[in-house]
């Protein structure tokens, strides 16, 4: 067991031998005490939460699982490089990633049998196996529904889009997607945030108090009618956002000091990681990035080198550093997926070689929040085409990420029938994250 | 057992009616009933199926005959050992279904290619059979677990399931290759169940049919499914069990078979006799409250003419009623006004265009999959106008899909260069000729996710079949009949058709660049597209793109010999027979020939249900795009009436709206009772429903638009969202396309249905609220002026601004310097001997005076003088404002609540401003209720 520091400073070990010696006149109940406080903060930190969708199944691979001593045919053309943390190895192509691997936690072994693109995508940003008579909402949309945010913002951004839905939730959980990426020092025209046609706040509150007056026509059935009542929070929110300067002084990344934004290079996907950090810092609850192309069934190797890893160690990287910067990192849980692995084989499709779905085997990283960074949790074989022991299935990390916003997982929803649904029916906490 | 009180009624999956034979199911269904009755329920399934023998008795299940060891029968591969691996879960994805298989041992995915499993079990490298030792086969030591196996212990030792994989082995595991025995149907009993409680349990009992004749208890080797699992549960042995109020299916697989078994529970006490008394005019009615009566919900009332007015002109032409048609619609006292309404609405513009829309959707017309099929990216507008001028015409639903499956860019007997001449004359400025004119619509074929047999096989599927036959290209579909065979014949129909940018006519292509002076080797494709677009708008014939059909070339043989050209051709059609495609010159007319035929399963159907869904918000089969037989139809009768009578009246598009908007069902409230609450599937009610994206941007047209514009708007569609071809390539720059966007139009990427969507969300909601677009309208959409007096403000321009913007500035120091001089005159006045300079003063002030009332000439008109009065008078302002975008009068209150606003605002025009904006913003608006 590794000491670390708990609150209030102390050492945790330092603890037992308080108790012991008693010096500081401390009782059991107290100490038990103490350290529960302890526990409860340290789990109970992330308050907000970033998402980053690796659309299309990025390669475990040739990425955070390499297995340099594999065949070739499964090797693959990349070499590991060493990170900031000791032991633990990730690509040569990701070389500001491994400046920061301390921040960041590697799950290896990672597995799950559905290597549609949808269905495996929904069951990691929900956390369970998709079934085709029920929408489970995406973490996002339990996030704010567990942990609301400060009304004049919006609670769950998705940069540009994302697959969460806030399925039997309702839609008054659905993610507020800006449809575009915001690009390097310009103003991020959001559109409707800002104030239009010259109207004033004031002007605003009283129209809005009229539609209040005349907006009777369903009143009493909105409560019965996912539709109804969704619009009518919608209405509540976009109110909010429109009249407060908060929104839109965060949506605007060229307000951004040009010290901290230049970190984040100009990629679509950096400036978007660089918007992630601002609206976090607003009061937004859970932000979602996507990073697209990762479906590498063709010129895997290319692809990733020459596009796909730069952008995403550059952005990724600048954002755990960012949000350390600005003392978010305890506050935010941050959790990086794709929908599944790719085929530790390499196809022969493309002169480049490229890998196809394969779920059975993948990668996550957490962070932020009571995450232990530095370390890897799971272990692949040694072709990388299964976990070594048991394995960790997408409901476990899910689990996990909910433990690290406070969040009991085994809570019951109902849906608009009445039945009951955990958030993550089928999960464990991996208790070795926080480790 | 609570069958008894279960509803018991027996029904043949190949034979539609159904056919009473409770007392005998009764028995059957009891515990150790099955063998006593057997001979009895063979006599009784076989008067139904009317064929086989009447002595031939029913096989009691498998469990029975191999409970021990000891019978002499030996198993069946297709019949006994494949259903066995299923129902034991062995070839699920995530165990040997898996494409990489498991633990080295892989079978197809969910079954059903019997061959390719039963090789894989006599694998040479490693078998999973032993016929020297059968008990030491691995089929018999894994899944007992006696040797470790990663998916855990399957069955027991001894166990029947053992017995019969064993006694299989022993027999030397026979499998005939390339013989599988034909499935006639599966029975399954009681084919409805009706529970009264919570936790009545009813057991389900499933009997094979086979060709040859032979009837086998099949239940134990069935897999079962629940639709929906609150409202019942089943177990792997087939009991049913009772759970919420409501009804769902429970669905059996065997072999190829999947028999749906409806299981309801009422949600009230009236059912049956105690069902109130509801009026069913139409045979609509009649079916939806047929199966209400079971279900105990009672429907809604039919809804008030505002109500109906409002909705009927959404759902039937995309647009909102005007106020003019609302006053007379209401003055109207005739008792068929609303049958007359529908009849009127048909013969609109907005109709045609509406429609169009939709079936623009379903078959997937997207300027983004059409770059490049036309000279100056055209093919979306041709699309829209070719299906447009058909529904206007009311064109027959198969006819006009013939156009698109037989689409071919050349009319019959036209040459390369007769065809680029009609084309050419077409888009040359030719006011007469248009692209609607051509008899069939080739760019269906062109579209760039169109051209692979493939991707044509799945959207071709989509479209005209409402099929997701897409999980059959790689693996048997798991709620369907389909095989990867199935997609792998059908495949064929697709295969002759090419898109070319240089035609089909090579030598006559290069003609006419020749003629135009046009070398293509000094120009690359987007030069050379380019240079053909000028020339076109010169109106000189160039070459065009073209869909052809290839003829097959005579190939030579091994031996040299010419053999007969396309001999060989084959391809299957889905769920039907082989056919010679050699006997085509375009094998699409024999797949036009088949969704021609009466009695076909899918495509009559898929339209009608998808219409059905555009004006209930669902489907009758839901996904609308999703008919599978583990899917079935929430009214199956109501389904099935629709689409005999759309055949049989020709595949009449006007008569399939008609028929629904005259419907009692499809005019209901949408104020629900205490039994209907809840339903969203049986059409007791109508749901309110989110405006689609195109009826949205047109509604916030039309309700800031000035009287006489918003009658344009009507009559010409000039601008309208649904006189739009679809999504095009430069999406964000137009308004438009932006907020269509927003609002989910469909995508028209993979001709799913679900390419669209209705979702609301929060920047929807911000648009309507704070979107300049949006409030620019609201301000100088023309209704406010109208009402006002005052003008439209000019649009943002550049210039202009500038130019007002220096007037003004001038005015101003024009003004100053004019009080100035008048300050000084007053002073030089009043001192005696400076006469001089007070007319010099006064000469300049004159002057100044000039200046100003030049400068002031210059400035946009001043408003507040105009806007401190209306021209119209406040409560008929208000209503109108009332009737524009919620398509009803104010109430009183209402109205009071208006005037009260708007006395207190800055202006009236103000005042009137931010009352459209309230209830553009009301829920009322954006919903279609």
């Amino acid at each position: 067991m590794t000491t670390y520091r708990t609150c209030d400073g102390v050492r945790r070990r330092d603890f037992l031998k308080v108790g012991v010696v008693g010096s500081l006149g401390l009782t059991l109940p107290d100490y038990l005490r103490l350290t529960e406080a302890a526990e409860s903060k340290r789990t109970r930190r992330a308050t907000s939460a970033i998402f980053i969708e690796m659309a299309g199944g990025p390669s475990h691979l040739d990425t955070f699982d390499l297995k340099p001593d594999a065949p070739s045919e499964v090797r693959g053309k990349f070499r590991p490089i060493k990170t900031n943390a000791p032991g633990v190895e990730i690509c040569e192509h990701l070389p500001k990633l491994a400046e920061v691997a301390d921040k960041f936690c590697i799950l290896r072994g990672v597995s799950h049998t559905l290597a549609a693109h949808q269905f495996g995508r929904e069951y990691v940003v929900t956390g369970n196996r998709p079934l085709p008579s029920l929408e489970y909402p995406g973490l996002g949309s339990v996030l704010i529904k567990e942990r609301p945010g400060p009304i004049d913002m919006p609670g769950f951004v998705a940069v540009p889009n994302t697959a969460q839905r806030p399925g039997f939730l309702g839609v008054q959980y659905a993610p507020f997607s800006t449809g575009a990426t915001p690009r390097a020092n310009a103003p991020f025209n959001v559109r409707g945030i800002t104030l239009a046609g010259g109207l004033t706040v004031h002007e605003v509150e009283r129209r809005k108090k009229l539609r209040q007056l005349l907006d009777r026509a369903f009143h009493g059935y909105e409560d019965n009618d996912q539709l109804l009542e969704g619009l009518d929070s919608f209405s509540e929110r976009a109110h909010s956002i429109i009249t407060s300067p908060k929104a839109r002084q965060a949506f605007d990344v060229s307000k951004e000091s040009p010290a901290f934004a230049k970190r984040f290079g100009t990629s679509s996907f950096g400036v978007s990681c660089l918007l992630a950090c601002r609206l976090i810092e607003a009061g937004t609850r859970c932000v979602t990035v996507s990073s697209n192309g990762w479906d590498t069934h063709q010129d895997n190797f290319k692809k990733l080198k020459e596009n796909l890893l730069p952008s995403f160690d550059e952005g990724l990287a600048s954002l755990l550093w960012g949000l350390e910067a600005r003392g978010l990192l305890e506050s935010t849980a941050v959790f990086v997926t794709g929908e599944f692995g790719r085929t530790p084989k390499i196809n022969s499709r493309s002169a480049d070689g490229g890998r196809d779905h394969y779920p059975r085997c993948m990668f996550m990283l957490l962070a932020g929040g009571a995450v232990r960074g530095g370390q890897v949790v799971g272990e692949s074989d040694e072709k990388a085409a299964q976990p070594l022991h048991e394995g960790f299935s997408p409901d476990d990390v899910a689990a996990t990420f909910y433990h690290n916003l406070g969040i009991d997982h085994t809570k019951e929803y109902h849906t608009e029938t009445g039945r009951p649904i955990m958030i993550v029916r089928n999960g464990e906490v991996i208790r070795q994250v926080f480790a | 057992m609570t069958v008894n009180r279960a509803l018991v009624r027996c029904r043949i999956l190949t034979t539609a009616s159904p056919y009473r034979v409770s007392p005998v199911a009764r028995l059957l269904s009891r515990p150790g009933g099955g063998r006593v009755v057997a001979g009895m329920a063979a006599a009784c399934l076989l008067l139904m199926a009317g064929s086989g023998v009447a002595d031939e008795s029913i096989w009691p299940p498998i469990t029975e005959r191999f409970a021990s060891g000891a019978t002499d029968e030996v198993p069946h591969f297709q019949k006994h050992v494949a259903p066995l691996f299923s129902r034991l879960g062995c070839n699920g994805r995530a165990c040997h279904g898996s494409f990489q298989g498991r633990g080295g041992f892989r079978l197809t995915l969910f079954g059903y290619e019997l061959d390719t499993d039963y090789d894989a079990l006599r694998d040479k490298e490693s078998p999973r059979i032993d016929l020297q030792n059968p008990a030491e086969s691995l089929i018999l030591v894994k899944p007992t677990d006696e040797d470790m196996h990663e998916g855990g212990k399957r069955y027991d030792v001894d166990g029947w399931e053992y017995h019969v994989l064993r006694k299989w082995i022993e027999a030397g595991a026979p499998h005939e290759k390339g013989k599988l025995l034909h499935l006639k149907s599966l029975v399954v009993e009681p084919a409805e169940i009706q529970f009264r409680q919570k936790d009545e349990t009813v057991r389900l009992r499933a009997v094979a049919v086979w060709a040859d004749g032979t009837r086998e208890d099949v239940t134990p080797l069935c897999r079962f499914q629940s639709n929906d699992d609150q409202v019942a549960t089943v177990t792997a042995d087939g009991v049913v069990r009772s759970l919420e109020t409501g009804d769902t299916h429970v669905v059996v697989f065997y072999d190829k078979a999947v028999v749906p078994i409806p299981v309801m529970r009422p949600v009230s006490r009236f059912v049956g006799a105690d069902y109130p008394e509801v009026d069913t005019p139409t045979h609509i009615d009649k079916l939806v409250v047929a199966r209400l009566k079971k279900l105990g919900i009672i429907p809604s009332q039919v809804t008030d003419d505002l109500t109906f007015l409002r909705r009927i002109s959404l759902d039937l032409t995309g647009t909102l009623p005007s106020p003019e048609e609302i006053r007379s619609f209401l003055a109207d006292r005739s008792p068929d006004k609303r049958a007359a309404k529908i009849e009127e609405l048909m013969e609109t513009p907005a109709y045609a265009a509406w429609w169009t829309t939709r079936l623009c959707d379903w078959t997937g017309n997207s300027g983004t999959q059409l770059v490049n099929v036309t000279p100056g990216q055209r093919a979306a507008q041709d699309w829209y106008d070719w299906i447009y001028r058909r529904v206007e015409q009311n064109v027959p639903y198969d006819e006009i899909v013939e156009g698109l499956v037989l689409g071919k860019s050349r009319e019959e007997g036209e040459s390369y260069r007769e065809y680029c001449e009609a084309m050419t004359r077409i888009y040359g400025g030719d006011k007469k000729a248009s692209f609607a004119d051509r008899s069939t619509l080739p760019h269906y074929w062109a579209r760039r996710n169109f051209r692979s047999p493939d991707d044509r096989v799945i959207g071709f599927a989509y479209s005209f079949l409402g099929i997701r036959i897409q999980c059959a290209q790689c693996h048997k579909h798991p709620f369907d009949q389909w095989s990867k065979d199935d997609f792998a014949q059908f495949r064929g129909f697709f295969q002759s058709v090419t898109f070319s940018a240089r035609g089909s006519d090579r030598r006559e292509y290069n003609r006419l660049l020749q003629s135009l002076d046009i070398d293509p080797k000094n120009k690359n494709g987007g030069q050379l597209r380019r240079e053909l677009v000028k020339r076109l708008r010169q109106g000189q014939v160039v070459p065009f793109p073209e869909v052809f059909v290839n003829q097959p070339k005579a190939k030579r043989g091994k031996q040299g010999a010419k053999r007969r050209p396309g001999r060989n051709r084959q391809a299957k059609l889905l769920g039907a027979e082989v056919v010679d495609l050699s006997q085509y010159e375009d094998p699409r007319v024999a797949l036009m020939d088949w969704l021609r035929r009466p009695d076909h399963p899918y495509f009559a159907k898929a339209l009608v249900n998808r219409v059905w869904a555009s004006y209930f918000g669902r489907g009758i089969v839901e996904p609308s795009d999703d008919l599978n037989l583990a899917n079935p139809p929430s009214n199956g009768p109501l389904l099935d009436y629709l689409t005999r009578e759309f055949v049989r009246r020709g595949y009449d598009l006007k008569w399939l709206h008609r028929t629904i908007c005259n419907s009692a069902t499809y005019q209901r409230d949408w104020r629900p009772n205490e039994t209907n609450l809840h339903d969203e599937k049986h059409f007791s009610r109508a749901l309110p429903r989110r405006l689609d994206a195109e009826q949205v941007f047109d509604a916030v047209l039309a309700a800031t638009a000035d009287t006489k514009h918003n009658h344009a708007l009507k009559q010409t569609l000039s601008g309208r969202a649904i006189a739009t071809p679809g999504p095009g390539r430069n999406r964000r720059r137009n308004p438009l396309d932006y907020s269509l966007t927003l609002f989910g139009r469909s995508t028209r990427e993979s001709n799913c249905d679900c390419d669209r969507s209705s979702d609301p969300n929060l920047l929807q909601i911000v648009y309507l609220q704070n979107d300049s677009d949006v409030l620019g309208r609201i301000r100088n959409g023309g209704w406010v002026a109208e009402v006002t007096g005052r003008k439209a403000q000019p649009k943002r321009d550049n210039a202009k601004n500038k130019a007002a913007a220096i007037a003004q500035r001038r005015a101003a120091n024009l003004q100053k310097r004019l009080t100035q001089l008048q300050k000084q005159l007053r002073v030089v006045r009043k001192k005696p001997g400076q006469r001089k300079q007070a007319i010099r003063l006064q000469r300049q002030v004159t002057q100044v005076r000039k200046a100003l009332a030049d400068a002031k000439k210059q400035l946009p008109k001043a408003s507040s003088k105009a806007e401190s009065e209306l021209k119209w008078s406040l409560p008929r302002a208000i209503e109108d404002a009332y009737l524009r975008s919620l398509s009803r009068p104010p109430t009183p209150d209402e109205a009071a609540i208006a005037t009260d606003f708007i006395h207190e605002s800055k202006s009236p025009a103000e005042g009137i401003e931010g009352l459209l904006w309230a209830l553009i913003n009301t829920k009322e608006f954006i919903v279609n209720h």
